[in-house]
């Protein structure tokens, strides 16, 4: 096994913290775990994004030129990094803040309305992440509602729920 | 055999060695008044100096306590190290106007603005010695130096700066005196300067200043009494002599 | 997925920056001093939280200047002490790491790296090399460059760092980049005792008991200074006898070898196996001492290889530590990213091929 995966959206779409919970729930299982946000001038520009390697054998360059994986949130990273996606990969896209071309590979799915219907488009993030682990089972899907309160230990409770919530819509749809 | 109580003699702070300063410098006396000082207060074994760049950086072969030099202007910086990793020993940094006022003068105002718990002793001579006479922050508009040969001229070399006044305008500092070695009386008004700082310091006050004009013969290019005559009169002039903050409380002049 | 064994909930997912920080703490630094740089934060601001509640210091100092000379009054008053900056950072601390090296004084500082010269970029590099290891301040003298990898590293390394440290009076360095700072690995936290902390009897603590004594790396009496440098140098000898190391990959029966340290190292990791694959017997020379340099590993396999391949990000230079270790036995080329750019494995497959091919198979 090995899953190399990218998170791109812009700033405030929660990319950096889906990828750190990613990460740190994944290594609980899976013996060789990298996460790599983009700290540089690609911050600055107002997108976010941020790779996740999941591997049984030693990770040696924790940079992927190619993504097994990608959850994609907002246009500008789709056209930014839609090219290095596998053959055989699959991409999760936010259909509500992108428009891509039709391909077996991509699947659409309108997270930022799902989110924004259950109380907050902030959960979008979580929308795409059930998405993903729906087709892509890696890491336990209870561990990640377990895991979502110490996660954001500041958070109130309520956005805490909505997280699980349109995570579980990701899940199921 | 033990000399009598009240008998003048070298004070057990103070080394044997024979100092390397010029006559009638201002460096062997205040080494001699913070000799005394640290025996009046008992604290000579529990206190670390830190000695500048500048003509007192052999400190350590006069002044029997423990000493580090340090590179030039961070005087302050590194006494801040040492007086953080051991809160309960007595620091002071012992600084030129080169070290503490030109290249020094970040880490001066800093450590003043954290309230670090130290003594600063600055020897304001308005000119460098080590170097060999070069203009100072502090020297007067028209005084001649090797790198002021016309005189300072504000206009491409700007004004003496006053560090007490710049120092008394931040909120950490507890004490701030500006004293005169151009007399007896103001050698006394060191030695209390001195005193009250360092009594400060074991007190477990905070930041202590003590700036001391202090004759330079050599690079005033004037004899010993008439350098002493030209910090009272010139030296003084620009730079008031007085207490600028007491017990952490501004002191209007 | 199987289930997760006992050992796996011991590790903790930790940025390079914060696993240096917390390494720093669990090897006993009492006292830091650091500056905010990019791309380094994250270790400045997990002092600032950790250490005082451990009833340790922290000062965010006015300028890097100020920090690396806290590190030197702090350990002149003989506890552990530490800084941590980046490039244009870690250049203004040149000055008190060369007076930390006349003065014979313990001190870890921590460089993550970033582009230079200059303001460069905060993007990740390996441009400080030559400054870490040939000096960098003024001055006669070496410090111990260590060259983490992962963000284990990061955190043993910076243990070690200050053992090595007390242990031989010197300050070391770890030469890391933003990429081993800002990216996140899970670990195993050092969960043993600090490295003991030998006497320290050339400390300042106060001349209670004792005669006073001083710390200096001023030297003006006639002979004393040319004494002192063959001192350091005696030193140095005892490192680099002592604490030379250096991980060697496929290298028994390689034919190609490819050298390179840090981030760069673990890529061309990557590149062997691909490699390998294709049928080129490559392997890997990785100096994790940058200084003292390896230079006998290279020195042995020089002779056994067609040609080295030296890869950095920068435009050549460990590349020079490694042709003085070959000392013209083999070809050294060199595949080198002076941009701020990590190369990807297949950039430097394509290097190594197209030099395979050029030297014939």
């Amino acid at each position: 096994m090995h899953e190399r995966i990218l998170i791109a959206g812009s700033g405030g779409q929660g990319i950096i913290s889906l990828g750190k919970l990613l990460a740190r729930l994944a290594a609980e299982t899976i013996p060789h775990v990298t996460f790599f946000p983009a700290y540089g001038a690609e911050v600055r520009g107002g997108t976010s994004n941020c790779q996740v390697i999941l591997s049984a054998h030693e990770i040696a360059a924790p940079i992927a030129e190619i993504f097994d994986s990608m959850l994609i949130m907002n246009q500008q990273s789709a056209a930014h990094f839609m090219a290095a996606l596998d053959k055989n990969g699959l991409a999760i896209v936010n259909q509500s803040l992108c428009k891509v071309h039709a391909d077996s590979r991509h699947v659409l799915v309108p997270a930022t309305e799902i989110a924004d219907r259950l109380g907050s488009a902030k959960a979008a993030n979580f929308v795409m992440l059930g998405a993903w682990l729906a087709r892509k089972p890696l890491i336990p899907a209870r561990a990640i509602e377990t895991a979502m309160a110490s996660h954001f230990p500041d958070a109130p409770a309520a956005l805490i729920d909505i997280n699980i919530q349109a995570f579980r819509a990701g899940l199921a749809g | 055999m033990k000399p009598p109580k009240n008998c003048y003699r070298r004070p057990t702070s103070l080394t044997d060695a024979t100092m390397h300063y010029c006559a009638g410098c201002g460096h062997s006396i205040v080494h001699k008044l913070l000799a005394e000082v640290l025996d009046e207060l008992e604290i000579r074994e529990r206190t670390i100096g830190v000695a500048p760049v500048g003509c007192a950086v052999f400190a350590y072969f006069y002044l029997k306590c423990d000493i580090s030099e340090a590179a030039h202007g961070r005087t302050p910086a590194v006494a801040t190290g040492i007086k953080r990793a051991l809160p309960d020993r007595i620091v002071f940094s012992y600084q030129g106007d080169g070290d503490l006022a030109a290249i020094g003068m970040t880490e001066t105002i800093h450590t003043a603005n954290r309230g670090e718990p130290i003594t600063v002793i600055f020897i304001n001579n308005t000119v460098y010695g080590m170097t060999g006479g070069q203009m100072a922050p502090t020297t007067l508009v028209g005084q001649q130096t090797a790198t002021s040969p016309a005189g300072r001229n504000p206009a491409t070399m700007g004004c003496p700066i006053r560090m007490c006044e710049l120092l008394n305008t931040l909120d950490q500092p507890y004490y701030i005196e500006r004293v005169a070695l151009d007399s007896y009386a103001g050698v006394v008004a060191t030695k209390k300067a001195l005193l009250t700082a360092f009594q400060s310091q074991v007190a477990g006050k905070g930041y202590s200043f003590v700036e001391v004009l202090s004759p330079c013969p050599t690079y005033l290019r004037l004899s010993p009494q008439k350098a002493l005559q030209f910090v009272g009169r010139e030296i003084a002039a620009q730079f008031p002599v007085r207490i600028f903050r007491k017990e952490g409380v501004p002191v209007n002049a | 997925m199987k289930k997760p064994d006992n050992a796996f909930f011991s590790r903790v997912l930790m940025m390079g920056n914060e696993a240096a920080a917390e390494a720093a703490i669990r090897a006993g630094c009492q006292c830091y001093f650091g500056y905010p740089i990019t791309p380094q934060n994250e270790l400045t601001a997990y002092m600032a939280k950790h250490m005082p509640e451990r009833g340790r210091v922290f000062i965010q100092a006015e300028s890097e200047l100020a920090a690396i000379n806290m590190v030197f009054g702090a350990s002149v008053a003989g506890v552990r002490a530490m800084t941590s900056s980046s490039s244009p950072g870690i250049s203004l601390k040149q000055e008190g790491i060369s007076y930390l090296a006349g003065a014979q004084l313990p001190a870890v500082i921590i460089n993550v790296q970033r582009g230079g010269p200059g303001l460069g970029s905060i993007d990740p590099s390996q441009g400080d090399y030559f400054q870490a290891t040939k000096g960098g301040g003024h001055g006669d003298y070496h410090i111990i460059v260590l060259a983490p990898a992962s963000v284990q590293e990061m955190h043993d390394m910076t243990v070690e760092a200050f053992r090595l440290a007390d242990h031989y009076r010197i300050p070391v360095m770890i030469l890391a980049d933003g990429r081993v700072g800002q990216m996140m690995e899970p670990i195993r936290l050092h969960e043993d005792p600090p490295p003991p902390v030998p006497p320290k009897p050339w400390a300042l603590t106060g001349a209670k008991g004792r005669p006073p004594q001083y710390i200096r790396s001023l030297f003006v009496e006639e002979g004393a200074l040319e004494k002192h440098n063959y001192e350091l140098q005696d030193c140095y000898r005892q490192i680099a006898a002592a604490e030379t190391k250096a991980e060697e990959t496929e290298t028994g029966d390689c034919e190609w070898l490819i050298a390179a340290w840090g981030t760069c190292a673990r890529i061309s990791k990557g590149v062997v196996r691909k490699a390998r694959a294709q049928g080129i017997k490559v392997g890997l020379v990785r100096p994790i001492t940058l200084w003292p340099f390896p230079h006998e590993h290279l020195a042995r396999l020089a002779h056994q290889v067609k040609a080295l391949l030296v890869v950095e990000m920068n435009c050549g230079q460990m590349l020079e530590d490694v042709r003085l270790a070959v000392n013209g036995a083999a070809p050294v080329h060199f595949s080198g990213y002076p941009g701020g750019r990590i190369p990807t494995e297949t950039d430097v497959l394509n290097a190594l091929t197209a030099l395979a091919h050029s030297q014939g198979r």
